[in-house]
């Protein structure tokens, strides 16, 4: 990957892809894997963005499925070399931003199950219904519920209600 | 709860600066560091693990009346340490101040000779251990009666038409051959999956990293 590309293409959208991978991690060091598999991803497949959607809505799509793809597989890894990984449960580093609402906040999202996060994320990022199904890959008419749904789950987390 | 999700996502990332995208070298550097770190300290530790067993195993012969297996194994672990341990000298010796190209490319290096040298060592070392084994057995404890020679005398009453060569069965010989030859033929190919089967997780990591700054510098 050229420094090039990294500094004009996949730079002013950092943000989208910290936001993603600090979802989907527990610790810095697995923050920094999964950042750096992203932009190698974006990078790798940047021929194949058809410009039918936004480059922003494409690299939330490629962060979201580069993340489930490292999450499974450090869950296949997990169990069959489990001295080589820790529970993400023991690693905790949920002190990643100066905020401290949105570490609390983060610490409830990384509660809820894969797609949740996805969903929510990409909700919270003020994306259409239609947007978020189609970087999901699912029905726009159940968004909404699903939404509200995870909406309530995360106020108990929050609330201390619900661990 | 007095802000809701949406407010605290907002103001959130409004007033900290957490958004700061990591530097893709500073990633690189970082990377290449842990994976050389984790393979030192496996290599340490296995290298600590022979020189342990290889003392364990002298007194536990001992104890199963076979003490020529005990010292011979004492010798050929040593005798991996002895090499290993020259590897780990010239391991140290690869310079942290380098750009993290060349230091992982110079740890590739390293690790490419690592595993010429012990393959090799392997086509010898896993007949030695065979053939430690059968002289183990074959003369047994110190003094006393010589288990292999009553296994003879043994084999010539049941089977009086035994074909001996230098007093030893025929048969015998040409399996204790058979066996050596193929560990011999084998024993490379045993030691790489040995190799693997400790270091191959790492050794993976190490061909994908190095394939990626490849990349990042053409």
């Amino acid at each position: 990957m050229s420094s090039d590309f990294y500094t004009s293409s996949i730079l002013p959208f950092a943000a989208i892809i910290i936001k993603i991978c600090r979802a989907y991690t527990n610790t810095q060091e697995d923050f920094e894997d999964y950042y750096q598999e992203v932009c190698l991803q974006i990078w790798r497949s940047k021929d194949n963005f058809r410009e039918q959607s936004e480059w922003a809505t494409w690299i939330y799509r490629l962060s979201l499925n580069v993340c489930l793809t490292l999450l499974k597989k450090k869950k296949n890894n997990y169990q069959h070399f489990a001295s080589d990984y820790l529970p993400t449960e023991t690693t905790e580093d949920n002190r990643a931003f100066a905020d401290e609402a949105i570490n609390q906040l983060y610490d409830a999202i990384r509660q809820l199950s894969e797609i949740d996060r996805g969903v929510i994320l990409l909700y919270l990022e003020e994306k259409s219904y239609q947007e978020i199904a189609d970087i999901i890959g699912t029905n726009p008419n159940n968004i909404g519920v699903r939404i509200k749904r995870i909406k309530e789950r995360l106020k108990k987390i929050l609330n201390g209600k619900e661990n | 709860m007095e802000n809701s999700i949406e407010t605290i996502w907002k103001e959130g990332f409004l007033k900290n600066d957490a958004l700061v995208a990591p530097r893709l070298n500073d990633l690189y550097n970082q990377k290449s560091k842990h994976i050389v770190d984790k393979f030192k300290r496996k290599y340490k530790i296995n290298l600590i693990a022979i020189i342990v067993f290889s003392f364990i195993v002298v007194p536990i012969s001992f104890i199963s009346k076979m003490p020529y297996l005990g010292i011979l194994m004492f010798i050929l672990f040593n005798g991996v340490v002895i090499v290993n341990r020259k590897f780990r000298k010239q391991l140290k010796k690869i310079d942290k101040g380098l750009n993290s190209y060349q230091y992982i490319s110079s740890f590739d290096m390293w690790v490419k000779e690592l595993i010429s040298v012990n393959t090799k060592m392997s086509r010898y070392l896993y007949p030695y251990i065979f053939l430690s084994m059968i002289i183990g057995f074959w003369f047994g404890s110190f003094g006393g009666n010589i288990p292999g020679e009553e296994f003879v005398d043994k084999l010539i009453i049941d089977y009086p038409n035994t074909y001996l060569v230098f007093d030893l069965p025929l048969f015998g010989i040409l399996g204790v051959i058979l066996v050596t030859s193929l560990l011999a033929f084998f024993g490379g190919r045993i030691g790489k999956w040995d190799l693997n089967l400790v270091y191959g997780g790492i050794l993976k990591k190490l061909e994908v990293l190095l394939a990626d700054m490849e990349e990042l510098r053409s």
